[in-house]
């Protein structure tokens, strides 16, 4: 009883700093403090600078910002508009057109980008005009790019991937292997998608794209090659056991600044630029991170998930029963906040009870990545909404509706997901380990 | 009409008396803001270094060259990396708070917001103190890195508490900006992520 007022206590505590716009970082410091002082009656300035200190100087961890950096000097480079050039003749005859310039754009940048915001607007840059000009309605163009740009969380490298391999301790390079396959079946969702609703919809008659040679559809393949390079390099070597995260993750960064260079779009300035910028989100994450880590901390004091992970295991619930309440948790979480805090807030807590439950950690993560994304595209707060909606103009809940069936298709996955749990498990046994450095 | 002309006089008095004031608090302001951009040059050539140094030990180690430590090197510069660009970060607004409900207030948001910034302020200069004294006794202890490197503790994690401090700075000083002018002075464009 006295953890059931505990607990509520916490949950309105963290509902009356959040709500009244402190930042994230500093609410859930505030929490472990007042869980540690309060009711595990120790100190707690001491512990929680520690574990600041050792959650965030970790060079397994260093792989955030340069997969942040990379993504950050790629989005300046004329990248996007060699997906389009590369895309398009491909495409342009399928059933539902250049909307599957979207699809796969937002598939193969994903290979190279960690975030869902960064992949929407490197895509967005270039399909978003053209197909405009060629008269595609502007509810599937949007609708197309919102939902698949979230594979840039998918598909590896990813950000929340690493945030959450942080918090577990579990190899980030296992989790993002495990990325891989459900991505691309969600690309491929996607595209059947796009397919079939064109196929049927009465009002999509945009221009026709000229009918192109194999000769043709090879030289503009040639657009592709620098990305696919870059995709090889970063996941291929952290697959092929040359590299380590961290290192795949400098090799990308590496990569990026040479194709940067060789396009000669690389200047001091924009150097600068996207190094600086990187600097801020690595730091804005990092912050998040080792907020969520002395929660953790601050949580083993309390012994509260240990608590709640017996409390669930004695209701009998199965492992799908669980997974239905966390989604719903999530769903609900995802409104007011974002992915990587949505995690940071929640592992410390629910962890025990996951592998208690006798779930695979590498698993959840993927599907975690998944849950949380959703709520990328739904309002009140998704950031994708609000990147379209600075591109466009459009109001966010008018995008979100374009969107919707994208959401469902997520949701979807997410049930694939639970019942083929190998298309994540299975890639992370063929990898092979790193050899050891000493 | 005297009243209207007197009135006219005092709000001239008052705004050429107000004026030194407002100009050295907006100096200040101005030092600050250079403040927490060099420092946040300094985190980003921390994130420079992490890149030297991974790339190094790649090449490294096909070359049979393998320097001991470096990968706790790497996590110093992480660290370094991002405390040291907490305070810019946060002046240009790329923090993440959510401010759903402060919009939802209207016209009495700026109390929320004001509550927001002081109880952000106890909470990031209580963090301050308590990594200086993290500080103090890696030092006072000679704490030494468990790793190859053998580093001295006290020095990589100074990253942390100057950090820590200017970000309690930044908190403080942008709560104070808007007490004063009602305007936090934070950038709100969001970052592309």
């Amino acid at each position: 009883m006295d953890h059931l007022v505990f607990f509520s206590t916490l949950l309105i505590l963290l509902a009356i700093l959040l709500g009244s716009g402190v930042w994230i970082g500093f609410s859930l410091i505030a929490l472990s403090a007042i869980a540690i002082e309060v009711f595990a009656g120790r100190a707690g300035g001491a512990p929680i600078a520690t574990t600041l200190w050792s959650s965030s100087s970790s060079w397994m961890l260093s792989s955030l910002p340069m997969f942040i950096w990379m993504g950050d000097i790629l989005f300046r480079t004329r990248l996007s508009e060699d997906l389009f050039r590369g895309l398009a003749p491909l495409m342009g005859r399928l059933p539902g057109g250049l909307l599957h310039t979207n699809v796969m754009g937002c598939t193969i940048f994903g290979s190279v980008s960690g975030s869902s915001v960064a992949t929407l607007t490197t895509v967005a840059q270039m399909t978003v005009p053209e197909l405009k000009k060629r008269n595609y309605p502007e509810k599937m163009i949007i609708g197309t790019l919102a939902g698949p740009a979230t594979l840039g969380l998918m598909i590896p490298p990813s950000i929340i991937m690493v945030v959450y391999g942080a918090m577990t301790n579990e190899s980030i390079a296992a989790i993002s292997m495990a990325g891989i396959i459900p991505g691309l079946v969600l690309a491929a969702m996607f595209t059947v998608y796009v397919a079939v609703t064109c196929s049927f919809m009465k009002d999509f008659n945009p221009d026709v794209e000229p009918v192109t040679s194999w000769r043709e559809k090879l030289s503009a393949a040639q657009h592709l090659i620098p990305v696919i390079i870059l995709m090889v390099l970063v996941l291929g070597s952290m697959f092929a056991g040359f590299a380590t995260a961290t290192e795949a993750a400098a090799l990308g960064v590496a990569g990026a600044l040479l194709l940067a260079c060789w396009q000669g779009t690389m200047t001091w300035d924009t150097f600068l630029e996207s190094l600086m910028s990187a600097t801020r989100t690595s730091a804005m994450i990092t912050f998040i991170l080792v907020a969520g880590a002395a929660l953790a901390l601050a949580m083993g004091y309390t012994g509260l998930p240990q608590l709640l992970a017996e409390w669930v295991g004695s209701l009998h619930l199965s492992a799908f029963g669980l997974l239905m309440v966390l989604l719903i948790l999530y769903t609900v979480l995802g409104g007011f906040l974002d992915g990587i805090s949505c995690i940071a807030l929640t592992i410390p807590l629910i962890e025990p009870m996951v592998r208690h439950a006798g779930i695979d950690m590498v698993w959840f993560g993927i599907f975690i990545v998944l849950v949380v994304e959703k709520a990328q595209i739904t309002p009140p707060i998704g950031f994708n909404l609000f990147a379209l909606q600075g591109m466009t103009g459009h109001n966010i809940f008018k995008i979100a509706a374009w969107s919707f069936p994208m959401y469902l298709i997520m949701l979807a996955m997410v049930f694939v997901m639970i019942a083929v749990p190998e298309l994540a498990t299975w890639l992370p046994k063929q990898m092979i380990p790193v050899l050891p450095t000493h | 009409m005297p009243s209207e002309n007197s009135m006219a006089v005092t709000s001239a008095r008052a705004h050429v008396m107000a004026l030194p004031l407002s100009f050295q608090l907006h100096a200040v302001w101005r030092f600050f803001d250079r403040v927490y951009l060099w420092c946040g040059y300094l985190a980003g050539f921390f994130m420079v270094l992490i890149f030297a140094v991974t790339m190094l030990q790649i090449v490294g180690r096909y070359v049979g060259y393998n320097p001991r430590g470096l990968t706790d090197y790497v996590g110093y510069f992480m660290g370094a990396s991002a405390f040291l660009a907490f305070a810019h970060t946060l002046n240009r607004g790329a923090h993440v708070r959510i401010e759903l409900f402060l919009s939802m207030m209207g016209q009495h948001r700026h109390w929320a917001e004001k509550l927001s910034f002081l109880l952000s302020t106890l909470i990031a200069t209580w963090l301050a103190y308590y990594a200086w004294a993290e500080v103090y006794w890696s030092f006072t202890l000679g704490d030494i890195s468990q790793g190859m490197d053998a580093t001295p503790l006290w020095l990589p994690q100074l990253s942390m508490a100057v950090g820590l401090s200017l970000m309690a700075l930044a908190v403080a000083d942008h709560g104070l900006r808007l007490a004063l002018t009602g305007k936090h002075g934070i950038q709100t464009a969001p970052e592309v992520l």
